[in-house]
């Protein structure tokens, strides 16, 4: 396996597109129950657990881009290469494989149990679980750009989902919010621990990175990103501390939505219904990157056409989605999911750093002698 | 492949008269048309001979006969060439080739024992006259449209570009039927690589004979599996020539009455060139609407069957008490009865545009009497859905490609059913399908969503709205054009002295 990668001109893309792929990336179904997750943890001080987390990721990000940067032009698999060997490496990519798949998997049922049960309760799950894959299957076959390009239109064209946010921002109160640090710092770090399933996505940065055209320019998107979905993550908490009352907050396990159910039109009375429809538009990117990235891998390590890593992935994916019928399991799921998030996505590229740095040394030192 | 004798047609000359008649009603197939004369002088025959309707008759007898027949001329091969006032003459050797040229218009000379035939081209095409446009229809503005003459359009587009930089190059498409087809381009400003991207498709080209320009851009396009037209047509000169000034490529077939713009993006099906004769406001008012018009074709039978079917809860409930009585009556479930109505209306489309004029506004009105107000009595549909799948086939018509609209139109069928099947979610299923199919789709190699991805706000002033003029200074930045610049625009808003 390679370190360095050659990447054709028609496969590049611009830094610019990166803000789409984080942003998307993060959005997600994590975000519809993040409000209460946060407020079980932290109380209505749920905001200085976002922005702790905020501080967290920034940091991880600037590691992470400082590892890859050591490099001509790699990915997180030819770091590995590089540091550990083929075989480690090929181990590595595997787990993350596993991961993607998992994680895959939890967007996609977590979606499917809300679809059941704000929208169509006799649904059949294998049948929307099916619906969902050949999305991600077809934007594949297109290529990154057409990914990319999924990624960018989707994240646009549901924007319009702020507008929903309007009335229940009219009606927020702000007594909700005080007295400000109520509760106590470990209560709030278990807050910013808490969000670790909502905040993950930036990882793809690690695989992503070689098909960036204007690589000296990625910083800025890549941190806009994050700080974007901060910002709709702090909204969506706190509109949901104002608007809703504690006592009800602990009750909802999908807070934004009761949000969305709030505002009416004149030509549509329950907007959150098309809202359900339009997150589809949010979710889908999540799974269409990861499915990208998990044929990317695939090819990488095994050497697998994609076609073939792209319909097994999906098989195993709509397998096992009829296990995950229930709320608790899916909660178990999420959980689990989020604990290897933990070592993969938070820890691992610490660990990585000085690695990274102390081969470097070596490296210097024998072009020395 | 058939081994080709090519041996049995080389005829030796001289020949006599006689000897050349039989060869040629033997060789050619309507022998019956042939006109074949011979004129007698002194001890010298001279065979003339055509086929009647293919050439100017009149011509010959002025410019041919009445030369030859002069007694001044003296009947060998160099004076007729020298003294007959015309320049196609030619002189040739191989029956083969005779037979070829005669089918093509041309006259041929032959006096007995000479080595070769002259030939004149004396051809006389029946062409109809440059005309308005009839599809697509422009209240202000040049009105005039192609013709099947391939040189008279490029007569037109030439006086209407007169300059040195424009293009014309010439590619045979064809195998049996060679068509001449033409590329047209500025050549300082069209991308080199959409040309060759071109030209390299219609060398490449395979097939028998192509009757018309739409077959051969069915042949050429990027996705034959894609319903969307992926090249604009028009036969209007207007709008040809607009494409040209972008810096896109047209392409013109002989005998064929439009011409192909190459490439476009999904947006310039809904550019009219009437857009930019109105003031800018107008014209971006315009523009939204029809964008407006598309958003409602597609999705509100859809949303109608997905309200009806699943979620009562999405119509306010004003609406929702009508919507209930009138659907009271109705045995149908909405996916059959928004299937029926959609699919009359599209008979009534079908109908009218096979059918005659006069006839055609007849079915209309049958047509509307009977869908609108029998159906609705009879308890087959909803009124208020009379009202949608009447709006909607409406909005369809907005769209300035006739094909475009056809297109969407269809489209919407398979979102009904998915509505049907699946509610709100099916729907938004059908609908990311769709957007995917956009995303990956090319014409010539070029994305079909540009500008909207790859992003490039600087080309949104063509794509979706239009700016004042002066702001309109530069050509499509999406298809990286040689030239970019159309004017300068410093120059363009400079403040002018009092006195100048």
């Amino acid at each position: 396996m390679k370190v360095n990668l050659q990447i054709p001109k028609g496969e590049q893309f611009r830094s610019f597109y990166m803000f789409f792929i984080i942003a998307s990336m993060q959005l997600g179904v994590g975000l519809i129950g993040i409000p209460r997750i946060l407020y079980l943890k932290a109380g209505h001080d749920a905001w200085i657990s976002i922005l702790l987390a905020y501080l967290y990721i920034a940091l991880l990000l600037f590691v992470m881009l400082y590892i890859l940067r050591q490099y001509e032009n790699t990915d997180i698999l030819g770091v590995q290469t590089d540091l550990f060997g083929s075989f480690i490496s090929k181990v590595l990519g595997t787990v993350y494989i596993v991961y993607f798949i998992f994680y895959i998997l939890s967007t996609l049922v977590t979606y499917i149990q809300i679809i059941k049960v704000f929208v169509l309760p006799n649904s059949n799950v294998l049948v929307l679980g099916g619906m969902l894959l050949i999305i991600a299957v077809y934007t594949v076959f297109g290529g990154l750009k057409a990914v990319i390009g999924i990624t960018f239109l989707f994240f646009i064209v549901s924007t319009w989902l702020f507008l929903l946010l309007i009335e229940p921002v009219q009606q927020m109160d702000f007594l909700n919010f005080l007295p400000v640090m109520d509760r106590g710092v470990t209560d709030i770090l278990r807050g910013t621990v808490a969000t670790s399933y909502t905040f993950t996505g930036f990882e793809i940065l690690f695989f992503i990175y070689p098909f960036v055209a204007n690589k000296e320019k990625i910083g800025k998107p890549v941190f806009l990103g994050i700080s974007y979905f901060t910002c709709v993550v702090l909204l969506a908490t706190n509109i949901a501390i104002g608007f809703l009352s504690p006592a009800q907050l602990e009750r909802r396990i999908w807070p934004v939505l009761n949000l969305f159910k709030i505002q009416t039109s004149p030509i549509i009375e329950r907007l959150d219904y098309v809202a359900i429809a339009e997150w589809m538009m949010v979710a889908m990117p999540k799974v269409i990157i990861l499915m990208w990235c998990i044929t990317y891998i695939a090819k990488r390590i095994y050497n697998l056409p994609s076609k073939i890593s792209v319909y097994a992935s999906a098989s195993i994916i709509l397998i096992l989605i009829p296990f995950f019928n229930e709320h608790f399991k899916i909660q178990h799921l999420i959980d689990n999911v989020s604990m290897v998030s933990y070592g993969i996505v938070y820890i691992y590229p610490f660990l990585l750093l000085p690695l990274v740095i102390l081969k470097k040394k070596i490296r210097k030192n024998k072009e020395g002698k | 492949m058939r081994p080709v004798k090519k041996q049995a047609n080389q005829v030796d000359f001289p020949l006599s008269i006689d000897g050349l008649k039989n060869k040629l009603e033997t060789e050619i197939l309507n022998s019956q048309d042939l006109s074949f004369t011979v004129y007698k002088q002194e001890n010298k025959q001279i065979a003339v001979f055509y086929i009647p309707y293919l050439v100017d008759l009149a011509k010959i007898e002025q410019q041919v006969l009445s030369k030859l027949l002069d007694v001044q001329i003296d009947w060998t091969m160099d004076s007729i060439l020298s003294e007959i006032p015309l320049s196609s003459g030619e002189a040739f050797y191989d029956v083969k080739t005779i037979i070829d040229k005669l089918i093509n218009g041309y006259i041929g000379l032959y006096g007995e024992y000479e080595n070769a035939i002259i030939m004149y081209e004396i051809g006389k095409a029946e062409k109809r006259q440059l005309e308005k446009a009839e599809t697509e229809s422009m209240v202000i503005g040049p009105q005039i449209a192609f013709t099947e003459s391939l040189t008279s359009n490029m007569n037109v587009i030439n006086w209407r570009m007169n300059t040195p930089d424009l293009a014309m190059e010439k590619v045979e498409v064809g195998k049996r039927n060679p068509k001449e087809t033409r590329i047209i381009y500025l050549k300082s400003v069209a991308n080199e690589t959409d040309v060759n991207t071109m030209r390299q498709r219609l060398t490449d080209l395979d097939v028998d004979m192509i009757e018309d320009i739409q077959m051969l851009k069915q042949f050429i396009l990027d996705s034959s599996t894609s319903v969307f037209p992926q090249f604009v047509a028009s036969e209007l000169v207007d709008r040809s020539m607009y494409a040209i000034k972008q810096g896109k490529i047209i392409v013109l077939v002989e005998d064929s009455p439009s011409a192909f713009i190459a490439p476009s993006t999904l947006f310039s099906f809904f550019e009219s060139t009437e857009d930019r004769y109105f003031h800018w406001g107008l014209s971006t008012f315009v523009r939204f609407l029809r964008f407006l018009a598309a958003f409602v074709t597609l999705l509100l039978t859809p949303m109608y069957v997905v309200a009806t079917t699943y979620h009562y809860e999405l119509i306010p409930s004003q609406l929702l008490v009508s919507l209930g009585e009138s659907r009271a009556i109705v045995p149908f479930p909405p996916l059959i009865e928004v299937l029926l109505i959609e699919l009359v209306i599209e008979l009534l489309r079908e109908a009218g545009a096979r059918l005659p004029t006069k006839v055609g506004q007849t079915i209309g009105i049958v047509g509307g009497v009977v869908v609108g107000t029998a159906a609705v009595q009879a308890g087959i549909t909803s009124n208020i859905l009379i009202i949608l799948v009447t709006m909607s086939a409406l909005a369809s018509y907005a769209t300035p490609s006739y094909v475009m609209g056809n297109t969407i139109r269809f489209v919407r069928f398979p979102l009904f059913i998915l509505a049907g099947f699946y509610g709100i979610i099916g729907l938004m299923f059908g609908i990311c399908l769709l957007v995917i199919h956009l995303v990956r789709l090319e014409s010539l190699g070029r994305p079909y969503l540009s500008p909207l991805y790859p992003l490039r706000l600087a080309d949104f002033n063509k794509a979706f709205f239009r700016l004042p003029k002066q702001m309109q200074n530069e050509r499509f930045l999406s298809y990286r054009l040689k030239d970019k610049q159309l004017f300068n625009k410093e120059e363009a808003t400079e403040r002018r002295d009092i006195d100048e």
